[in-house]
């Protein structure tokens, strides 16, 4: 069992639960104003795809990240005019979203890649990892904190970040208020619509981030329907942390960790099929919890007695 | 005193419309610097539109809009304050799970960089607080505070955005008569700092004591602006209505009977902490009226949805004519002769998607003659529609209207209707006079009182504390989810029901008088 669970655990927990958390993030901010992105799914495919291709193109992984946040921005710009502009339902337009952004890529992996189903390539221009040579050598300081992707230091970065601008910031105040009692925020003058769109670009660029670490960082190579549905358990963190950034990140720790020791569990010959069912278990049995949670939390708040 | 032609709002010739209704035709309002003026009429008459107008909530569709006597074009709330207008809706704009301090900066932070300088925020609410006795705790949050100190938050909200003009909406719907002149006292001393102030109304009494000037409006339309001294009660009743109005009704000697309703040692959650309901205990008789006062929110709500089988009783004994009806679902404590006049009939009153006909037969549109097996008798139920039409006076009379398109009182009309000819044993009508017009309360009234001659028990909840003096044999006064006192009709008073209310008790001052 040693195999399982030993210091290394904790790294490999951290690099699976990063795609989840930025994609976690990203639907944080937008359920702060009250906008169930369904569509982060679709924005973190799309970006994916976006970073390799650019990555391939230029030869670097700095504007592959930054062409990953425009597509980002484009997909949830989509979905914010459908929904803010022209009132179509946000899960609607959340799924639309997700369908197109499967097809394109498949579509984009062919034209502009020249193959179908998987993408590798020593072309691809990886998001580099931080190397600190003091930690060489030393036992486990060096297994938990060398090496680690760029990214996934920002992800932990973007957390804190995040949750300072929802609880410190006017801004914050601002969006939380929309997301709660959008006629309060109207009639303290606050434009609930422009809020809503930056609500939605932030979504993008978090969920830009998502992608580009997923295909450049967490793996070096595009596939079709990679995200494999860590868009939606994004999502279900988002529900599990209730919206604030620090347990959110928890959430998706839980992810990460069910992961990895259901990778390492495989070497002990359990069925592949098993292990790949697990985090998906883990997504129902954590919203359930979340909701059960939740649902007692307000029955014991109600109560008399 | 104002000065007579300052006028700080001017508002002439203002047009209106929403899809289904002329909300507002030819309104006409001005306001002085340093007056209070009234602005009354009956539900739909378009006071509330008026000020949303002048607020930027709505745009009109035509006429002018002055403040400081400038021509406004196209007003937004952000302009609107920014003009010194501030407004205290009557739906509270308080966003619940945050606290008193976010609420009342929201829009205006004070910033340190881009985060937010709460010292300074807390400084300034003070000074409000200071000037104007108000006490709020700003580090609590909404869902933690009394409504009373709800109404605190929002006023000092407007003065902290700068507001000058002070709009409320029926703003002593909430309060009971002595945190009224407690109220007023603060109106006043607003006024005499130099704010105006719009108070929106229809409590006659209230407008008189409170006004310099009285403008009234009926369905949309600007009936006259008069000044307090030349007016009284009656001539204003009478321009709000059109007509001569009685509602005091002569009560009927009540002939009461055996216990129709018991209620012993109830127990149930509540939205609120202080609706929770905590061992309550009292029974409705044969033929009487049993009205429960309480300012809204003291559990009225919760307590008559646990009797109706809405809410988990979580302790204690609902008993209907000697059956146990303890949690019973809703349509079990119905065939056991329970009746329910709903508080919120658009919640669950009506079907508003549905016809006039098809909400009078709903709790039993699978019975006979409605229906054989599977089919639904058209006939019989356009025939028993039409009857109850007639016998309630329901407006328009086609029995296939959506209930969507009527007023509030034709609409409640429906619901009385469908519960009275239920025919049950108890009657339990929870505000049945809310956001209705005079002549609808006039007969709703006149119903509950025929129902009572009937010899069946009636449950009456009024958040109107008139409304329940007017009508009960006896008064149950709830307070934070107890009663503070049972009162006879003979010995209540708005002033010992008003302090049971507040939940003080009424022994020690009787001690005194006797």
């Amino acid at each position: 069992m040693n195999d399982v669970f030993n210091i290394t655990l904790i790294y490999a927990t951290i690099r699976s639960a990063t795609p989840i958390l930025f994609a976690a993030l990203c639907a944080t901010v937008t359920q702060q104003a009250d906008i169930l992105n369904i569509g982060t799914e679709g924005i973190m495919l799309t970006s994916a795809f976006v970073a390799v291709l650019t990555s391939v193109t230029t030869g670097s992984w700095l504007i592959a990240i930054l062409m990953a946040i425009v597509s980002g921005i484009a997909i949830a710009l989509i979905m914010a005019v459908a929904n803010i502009r022209y009132n179509a339902h946000i899960c609607a337009a959340g799924i639309a979203v997700n369908m197109f952004a499967l097809a394109i890529t498949k579509f984009g992996l062919q034209q502009f890649l020249g193959t179908a189903g998987t993408f590798t390539s020593p072309d691809i221009k990886a998001i580099p990892r931080i190397h600190i040579a003091a930690l060489d050598g030393i036992p486990v300081l060096n297994d938990i904190f060398n090496n680690w992707c760029v990214t996934e230091v920002f992800g932990i970065v973007m957390v804190i970040v995040l949750w300072f601008l929802l609880f410190k910031t006017v801004w914050g105040l601002r969006v939380r208020c929309v997301g709660r009692l959008p006629m309060a925020a109207e009639t303290a003058g606050i434009n609930v619509r422009r809020m809503k769109y930056e609500v939605m670009i932030i979504s993008g660029v978090l969920g830009g981030l998502a992608g580009a670490h997923l295909s450049l960082g967490y793996s070096q190579m595009f596939a079709d329907n990679i995200t494999n549905g860590r868009g939606f358990m994004g999502v279900a963190a988002m529900n599990f942390g209730g919206m604030n950034p620090l347990l959110v990140w928890v959430g998706t720790l839980i992810f990460g960790f069910i992961d990895s020791v259901g990778a390492r569990l495989q070497a002990y010959g359990l069925p592949s099929q098993f292990i790949l069912m697990l985090p998906y278990i883990f997504t129902i049995a954590i919203l359930v919890l979340a909701m059960w949670r939740k649902g007692r939390m307000n029955e014991k708040a109600k109560s008399a007695l | 005193m104002a000065a007579k032609d300052d006028y700080i709002v001017e508002m002439s010739d203002i047009d209106k419309s929403f899809p289904a209704v002329h909300a507002v035709d030819g309104g006409q309002f001005t306001l002085r610097r340093g007056e209070i003026h009234s602005l009354i009429g009956e539900n739909g008459a378009g006071k509330s539109t008026m000020m949303k107008m002048l607020y930027g909530l709505y745009r009109p569709d035509g006429g002018t809009i002055k403040i400081n006597g400038k021509v406004m074009e196209h007003l937004t709330p952000g302009i609107s304050i920014g003009e010194g207008i501030g407004m205290v809706h009557q739906e509270f704009m308080l966003v619940n799970d945050l606290t008193v301090l976010e609420n009342v900066i929201l829009g205006f932070e004070p910033k340190k960089g881009v985060i937010i300088n709460f010292e300074e925020s807390r400084a300034r609410i003070n000074k409000y607080v200071e000037t104007y006795h108000m006490d709020i705790q700003p580090d609590k949050r909404i869902d933690q505070i009394s409504v009373g100190e709800a109404q605190r938050v929002e006023i000092i909200k407007t003065l902290y955005r700068g507001a000058n003009v002070l709009i409320l909406d029926e703003p002593t719907a909430v309060l009971t008569p002595q945190e009224c002149t407690k109220f007023f006292e603060i109106l006043q001393e607003l006024r005499n700092d130099g704010k105006s102030i719009v108070f929106i109304s229809h409590k006659l009494n209230e407008v008189m004591e409170i006004s310099d000037r009285i403008t009234v409006m009926r369905t949309g339309k600007y009936i006259a602006t008069v000044n307090k001294e030349d007016t009284n009660t009656t001539e204003l009743a009478k321009m709000m209505v059109g007509r001569e109005v009685f509602l005091s009704i002569e009560k009927e000697k009540a002939n009461i009977g055996a216990p129709i309703l018991e209620l012993k040692d109830i127990w149930t959650s509540g939205e609120k902490e202080l609706s929770k309901i905590r061992g309550v205990s009292f029974d409705v008789r044969a033929g009487e009226i049993v009205g429960i006062a309480g300012v809204d929110g003291n559990g009225q709500s919760e307590l008559i949805e646990a009797v109706a089988g809405l809410r988990k009783v979580e302790k204690g004994q609902v008993i209907l004519d000697g059956q146990d009806i303890t949690n019973d679902t809703p349509f079990e404590a119905r065939k056991a002769g329970l009746t329910h006049i709903p508080e919120d009939r658009n919640l669950r009153g009506l079907n508003r998607a549905l016809s006039i006909e098809e909400n009078l037969v709903a709790w039993r549109f699978e019975e006979k003659p409605f229906a054989t097996g599977i089919n639904r008798n058209k006939k019989e139920i356009r025939k028993f529609a039409e009857d109850l039409i007639e016998k309630f006076d329901i407006r328009p009379t086609e029995p296939t209207v959506i209930t969507q398109s009527l007023s509030g009182g034709n609409a409640q009309k429906i619901v009385v209707a469908r519960e009275v000819d239920a025919d049950g044993k108890l009657l339990i009508a929870s505000q049945p006079s809310r956001g209705v017009d005079i002549g609808a309360i006039e007969s709703i009234r006149k119903i509950l009182n025929a129902v009572k001659k009937e010899g069946k028990g009636i449950l009456l909840v009024s958040a109107d504390l008139e409304e329940v003096l007017a009508l009960s044999d006896r008064i149950v006064v709830m307070y934070e989810g107890r009663i503070m006192g049972i009162v006879d009709s003979e010995d209540a008073t708005s002033d010992n029901v008003g302090l049971l209310m507040l939940g003080e008790r009424l022994d020690e001052k009787e001690k005194e008088v006797s």
